[in-house]
């Protein structure tokens, strides 16, 4: 039996979190100006908030019905794990934020240096030389065509 | 008449324009066809960096790429199977059969020429109908302006891949975000939750390299391990006995590019599934069985998506609508540099609507030259590790975005974006959808409000007046049309006719 017709693990609970940010939208259109005028600022933005509104609930509404995988809390954690956060996207996303969290500390070409390093040797798994390489020509060419040629302000 | 024939050849005078718009369609076909680095996500980390530019050299260097990617995307589509973008799609159906059989380097010449005819016919399309349509917007009232970016945001919610509803929460969520920030008339804040911060809004070349660049790169991690598998290319020109045979379903397909391309938020990829389907439905002996490598379901989509890409430029720049994602972004890059796309564009800076029609020309010629060269290079380029690729793009969305303001918060803002991007497309969400509604949401907002004054806050008159003006009534059913055709009484309606229609 073919998996892509279930529902996939975790959909459920995405879809009652955009519910739930839908009504937060919504409450904060409602605070702009209320229901004061038809052309007031608020007006528009409270007519997009009750259709994005309408449109959540219409998305959880369409998962009714549809098989799921059928598995406890415990195994469906480790199917969301292993299908939308595999553990090599996760470490990238850590790296790419403690890039961003040191690169003005650090210095742009250090950190960036550095997080390519990294970054290429983890996902590759080893070849720490033709990652220093590959990571040195591309600081080195941010170098040329930013600063030097698009002549733009790094951080 | 001169000033028209000198901006328009602008282009192709200027040394450094000439020398840009090659090097964007020569970069623009490797970006197409490195799968996992999109056009769109080329032109919204690009417009950050060229906005202390001329609008000029911008301009030519970001059309190059318009055009170069989505051509380049029917390359890796052809050799690896695997579409370089959404437009090309289509292309992997009979392009990939084609190529295993041995057939690649025919195959690309022919999409490369194919593609060549697309773009021409759909910038001679934009020449043509761009000042007509611009005549005619000039007379639209705030309620045609509402009225066409909602028809543009219901096909874009409607025509996105997956469910509708998932289109629709997306284009109202970027609407949302578009909405951030003070509003323009009454200064008052909208969605800020208090924070003097969210006043002056969220920059939507952040929302855009957020989406497109971090979200996709992140996207893209799932995919490190595809090896791409290695075809034998040689013969790439293809004989002008070719060229001739498929010419009438190029220029009939080119049509369809046209017409899908011009309306607003409507793009290559529909255009290209459209051709493909025309393709099928009227090809009676095509040269092998389509699915199984036909020429003709690989002319059908070329043409299309390329056709299209002239055709988008025609509701962006006569009534500030984007055709789809690309101009969405290159809407931002015009309002980087001062300018107004929209009916007064073409008023107050004729200009840069001559200077783009010659430009698309030149881009295409361009793309003729490089897309029949450079084989070898192309393989080897196509060939680079996504672990290296990767990593550099995020570098690349980061200097993009703090090049914008100087400022690490748009850093922060794209991180988050990108993140939710993530999350949204992990269950079936399109980044496109949003984007546009970025862009339309206020647009709409401001016209909506317009015409609710101009008719002093009555929505009765202003539903009389949507009804009582032939160009508003033609919108408004246009707008019922859309609307109906995504209600259940619609396929009911249709399974009703079918069902009669077999009856005795």
């Amino acid at each position: 039996m073919s998996t892509s017709k279930k529902v996939p693990v975790g959909e459920p609970t995405f879809c009652v979190l955009l519910v739930i940010f839908s009504l937060a939208v919504l409450y904060q259109a409602h605070l702009i100006s209320g229901f004061s005028s038809i052309s007031s600022p608020g007006a528009f933005p409270l007519g997009v908030a009750a259709v994005l509104l309408i449109a959540a609930l219409r998305v959880l509404w369409e998962l009714r019905g549809k098989p799921t995988h059928g598995e406890g809390w415990a195994a469906s954690a480790k199917r969301l794990s292993h299908e939308h956060f595999p553990r090599h996207i996760v470490v990238f996303t850590l790296l790419s934020v403690a890039y961003l969290a040191v690169i003005q500390w650090a210095s742009f070409y250090i950190s960036t240096f550095a997080f390519l390093v990294l970054a290429i040797v983890y996902l590759r798994r080893g070849r720490v030389l033709s990652a220093l390489m590959a990571s040195g020509i591309s600081v080195l060419a941010i170098y040329l065509l930013f600063t030097l040629a698009f002549s733009v302000y790094l951080p | 008449m001169s000033d028209t024939f000198s901006y328009l050849l602008m282009a192709w005078m200027d040394p450094n324009l000439l020398m840009l718009t090659a090097l964007g369609t020569f970069a623009g076909i490797y970006i197409g066809a490195i799968p996992g680095l999109s056009v769109t996500m080329a032109v919204s980390i690009l417009v950050s960096f060229t906005f202390s530019w001329d609008v000029n050299d911008a301009l030519a260097l970001i059309v190059g790429i318009f055009i170069g990617g989505v051509y380049g995307g029917a390359r890796s589509a052809i050799l690896l199977n695997i579409p370089g973008g959404p437009s090309s799609v289509a292309t992997s159906f009979d392009g990939y059969p084609l190529a295993k059989r041995g057939e690649a380097g025919q195959a690309i010449g022919l999409s490369t020429v194919m593609s060549v005819i697309g773009g021409l016919i759909g910038t001679v399309v934009l020449a043509l109908a761009a000042p007509l349509l611009g005549d005619l917007a000039l007379k639209f009232a705030p309620r045609d302006y509402f009225l066409i970016a909602a028809i543009g945001l219901m096909l874009v919610g409607s025509l996105a891949e997956g469910s509708l509803a998932k289109g629709i929460f997306a284009v109202a969520l970027g609407a949302i975000i578009g909405m951030v920030g003070m509003d323009p008339v009454t200064a008052e804040g909208r969605f800020t939750m208090g924070q003097m911060e969210l006043m002056g809004g969220i920059h939507y070349v952040v929302v855009m390299i957020g989406l497109f660049g971090v979200a996709e790169a992140l996207f893209q991690l799932h995919n490190l391990s595809t090896q791409a598998v290695k075809q034998k290319v040689d013969k790439i020109i293809p004989s002008v006995a070719m060229v001739l045979k498929f010419l009438p379903l190029s220029l009939r397909t080119s049509i369809i590019g046209v017409l899908v391309g011009v309306l607003p938020g409507v793009g290559g990829e529909i255009a290209a599934l459209l051709a493909y389907d025309h393709a099928k439905r009227t090809v009676k002996n095509p040269t092998s069985p389509f699915g199984e490598g036909a020429y003709e379901g690989l002319v059908a989509p070329e043409t299309a998506n390329s056709a299209a890409v002239g055709s988008a430029y025609v509701p962006m720049l006569t009534l500030g609508m984007p055709g789809d994602a690309v101009t969405a972004v290159i809407i931002g890059a015009l309002v980087i540099h001062g300018l107004n796309p929209g009916p007064m564009l073409m008023v107050e800076n004729p200009h840069i609507f001559w200077f783009t029609v010659g430009n698309l020309a030149l881009a295409n010629i361009f793309l003729l030259i490089f897309g029949l060269m450079g084989i070898k290079l192309f393989a080897k380029v196509v060939e680079l590790p996504k672990a290296v690729l990767i990593p550099l793009i995020l570098v690349l969305c980061t200097v993009g975005s703090y090049s914008l303001n100087s400022s690490m918060t748009e850093v922060y803002w794209m991180l988050g974006f990108g993140l939710l991007g993530y999350f949204l497309k992990a269950f079936g969400f399109q980044m496109g959808p949003i984007i546009l509604g970025v862009i339309l949401g206020p647009l709409m907002d401001s016209s909506y409000r317009q015409a609710m004054a101009s008719v002093g806050d009555n929505p009765v008159e202003l539903l009389g007046e949507m009804v009582s003006s032939p160009l508003s009534l033609i919108l408004t059913s246009a707008l019922v049309l859309v609307l109906l055709s995504n209600t259940p009484l619609f396929g009911w309606l249709k399974r009703k006719r079918k069902a009669a229609s077999v009856q005795p």
